[in-house]
């Protein structure tokens, strides 16, 4: 369900732009943010909310890798692997982190605090290897500073 | 208008003109994936790349507009080079399953292997692996391996049938056709993503391992499901007995029409041929015996019906016999029917109007609420002047009796619902049915004459719009049946009249020079596109 305050959300995005659809990535955005992923409920009420059909909504949807169609852990990680961080040490750097949290490429861990991606490059290359935990950077990573990251990441929260 | 010249051919096109479409009126040919003259551009199969002189790269012929003085060359080793390119790309991921592709044959990868690119496969990769076989909808099945992304059937439900159940989803190698979770391709129209495909990605689940494309004839002709009349090729294995049950016709396909269905025919007409080679077919003349149909041969069965047509008038007059026509029957059935009842006989009770319980209801496209093929040439031939009304007689259930109905064609069982049909074939003494199946009309008539359908005859149809168009007789007919201007032939010569008709043409002709909205029409000027009847001019006051 699309709450109002989203719905209020899409109204003042829909403001933006002289064409109704154009606004499907950004609602799409930030439905995503709000609610973790895409459902089929979500895209459904997105492209009545448009006047789109939902099929034109889905091949958007499943064309950015960014847009999910499932649900991912509280930290997404997303490991680069593309040519600077190759050279670097990407894949021993992505390697580390599965194994650290015995998760695979595009898996989350059971209890829900974890997923883990492969991507291409973040744009960091001038401090490769990078990685993104939503929307936070870590560069010049080494194994230590991984295991740093995460242990950081999996301490249990204060209340 | 500028003109254009290609592979050193010129024309002159109106502004806006295409290459591709130059090029087709010169006769060259470009192949082609994602252009259907049907559907907007999308420029995106590259495989109708030519070189255009004083520009520096390839342009796709398909979504470049003909400018004055344009030199295009469709062949220089650079277009071919590119093509063979796109098509090798295009194979990368193909399983090559010809042998058991239903498309093969028909296929525009074949085709254009052939005529462009026989490279050697230079990859060693493992191809990729999809989804193969999935059933999505009730007339059509989906193989993503074979499909080559020419968006073709994506644009057909966008912006024809409007039903937008298919897209192009994910991205680059992962890219494939799917449809909406827990959707299905399920409109009216979907068969037509089956001709505009193509490859063998979407193949018809009706046509699935019925037969080879190669061992098809083709008779071009007009479908019988309304009266819209869209233009269809009737296509019967006529070679191989053993395929398909042995059944003949094996499919219906579309053919262009500018000015009645351009490239499309709903489903309801597609798949609604089975009739021809069911086993409900009457194949030879029955007469009731008891409470049987017992089988006689067609000159006993001709002089059956005319001694009883005789004994009903010396009877009861000509006033006793009612004669119902049918809108499923050709131009020429219906004028033979009225010159051998109504002149010759001198019959005036001639209908062919049943009023039909069933309604049905126009789509918003092509199809009709009128499921006949010739409503508005069975009013122009057997309405001009009548004044009976068969619907006062149904709807009376009058008490009153006649001695003889002849009915052509309808199951009034179905149209009425059995009890009023039943309470109206009571009023007749006798009732002889003309039809191509046996149905429960036909099992309550005393004489019953078996008529080819018609797939089985040439001759021409009237759609709603007054445009009449020939049919072609794709296969012989079946058993004993006759096309119906023959039945009725055999029964006026039998009567001491003889027409002396040879061929469906001859009928014509006559009914031309007989019926006035027909005036002056002719098989040649009628061709193969069809021709309206001449607008009847207003009087000057
Ligand atoms: S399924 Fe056929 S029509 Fe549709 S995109 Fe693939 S090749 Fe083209
Ligand atoms: S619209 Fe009518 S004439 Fe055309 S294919 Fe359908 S049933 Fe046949
Ligand atoms: S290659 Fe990894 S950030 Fe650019
Ligand atoms: S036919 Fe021109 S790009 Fe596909």
């Amino acid at each position: 369900m699309i709450s109002d305050r989203l719905l209020a959300e899409f109204d003042s995005i829909v403001r933006n732009y002289p064409v109704r659809r154009s606004a499907l990535i950004p609602i799409l955005l930030t439905t995503q943010e709000h609610l973790g992923y895409l459902s089929d409920e979500s895209i459904a009420a997105i492209a009545r909310y448009l006047n789109l059909p939902a099929i034109d909504v889905y091949e958007v949807v499943t064309f950015y890798s960014m847009l999910r169609r499932h649900p991912v852990g509280k930290h997404h990680i997303q490991v680069c692997t593309n040519i600077s961080c190759l050279l670097l040490g990407g894949e021993e750097i992505f390697e580390r982190v599965s194994k650290r949290l015995g998760i695979k490429e595009g898996e989350t861990t059971s209890d829900g605090q974890f997923s883990l991606a492969e991507v291409e490059c973040l744009g960091a290359c001038c401090n490769a290897p990078a990685m993104q935990v939503n929307y936070t950077y870590y560069n010049d990573l080494t194994a230590e500073k991984v295991d740093q990251i995460l242990q950081a990441l999996q301490k249990p929260e204060e209340r | 208008m500028p003109t254009v010249t290609i592979n050193q051919k010129s024309l002159t096109v109106p502004e806006g003109t295409t290459i591709i479409q130059a090029a087709e009126q010169l006769n060259i040919e470009i192949p082609r994936y994602c252009y259907h003259p049907g559907l907007s551009i999308a420029g995106s199969c590259r495989m109708c790349l030519v070189e255009i002189e004083k520009m520096p790269k390839l342009q796709p012929a398909c979504n470049t507009r003909v400018t004055d003085g344009m030199v295009v060359t469709t062949q220089s080793p650079k277009v071919k080079e590119a093509v063979s390119g796109v098509l090798e790309f295009l194979l990368i991921n193909h399983p090559l399953d010809c042998p058991v592709c239903d498309q093969a044959g028909e296929c525009y990868l074949q085709e254009y292997y052939m005529k462009f690119g026989l490279h050697d496969s230079r990859m060693n990769e493992n191809k990729i692996k999809r989804h193969k076989a999935e059933v999505i909808g009730p007339h059509v099945i989906l193989d993503t391996e074979r499909c080559v992304l020419c968006s073709r059937c994506v644009r057909f439900v966008r912006e024809v049938s409007r039903s937008h159940e298919i897209g192009i989803f994910n991205r680059g190698g992962q890219s494939e056709i799917r449809l909406l979770p827990d959707q299905v391709l399920d409109n009216n129209y979907s068969g037509n993503v089956v001709d505009i495909c193509p490859v063998g990605a979407l193949t018809d689940r009706d046509f699935r391992f019925q037969c080879r494309v190669w061992y098809l004839s083709k008779a071009d002709s007009v479908c019988n499901g309304c009266s819209r009349g869209c233009n269809i090729t009737v296509e019967a294995n006529r070679q191989r007995a053993h395929h398909g049950e042995g059944r003949r016709v094996m499919r219906l396909k579309p053919r262009f029409n500018k000015e009645v269905n351009r490239w499309w025919i709903c489903d309801i007409g597609r798949y609604g041929y089975k009739f021809i080679d069911d086993p409900s077919r009457l194949i030879q003349p029955l007469e009731k015996q008891g409470d049987e149909l017992e089988p006689l041969d067609w000159s006993t069965a001709a002089e059956r019906a005319v001694g009883r047509i005789r004994e009903a008038k010396q009877r009861g007059g000509a006033g006793s016999i009612v004669i119902v026509a049918s809108p499923q029957l050709t131009n020429e059935d219906l004028f033979v029917t009225r010159k051998f009842f109504g002149v010759d006989l001198g019959i005036d009770q001639i209908d062919f109007r049943i009023p039909d319980k069933n309604t049905l209801s126009d789509d918003d496209f092509l199809l009709r609420a009128d499921r006949n093929p010739n409503t508005r040439g069975a009013e122009a031939i057997l309405l001009d002047g009548g004044g009976f009304d068969l619907q006062r007689i149904i709807e009376s259930a009058s008490t009153q009796s006649f001695g003889l109905l002849y009915l052509c064609e309808q199951d009034l069982v179905k149209k009425l619902g059995s009890e009023p049909a039943r309470r109206f074939l009571g009023q007749f003494d006798y009732v002889i049915y003309q039809g191509s199946n046996e149905n429960e009309t036909s099992g309550l008539a005393n004489l019953v004459l078996p008529a080819a359908t018609y797939a089985e005859v040439n001759g021409t149809f009237t759609n709603f719009e007054g445009r009449v168009q020939r049919i072609h007789a794709g296969i012989e007919p079946l058993g004993d049946s006759l096309p119906a201007w023959r039945v009725i032939c055999k029964l006026a010569q039998t009567a001491g009249f003889d027409y002396g008709y040879e061929s469906a043409a001859e009928v014509f002709v006559e009914l031309a020079q007989t019926v006035t909205e027909f005036e002056g029409l002719s098989y040649e000027k009628i061709g193969s596109e069809g021709m309206k009847l001449p607008e009847t001019q207003p009087v000057p006051a």
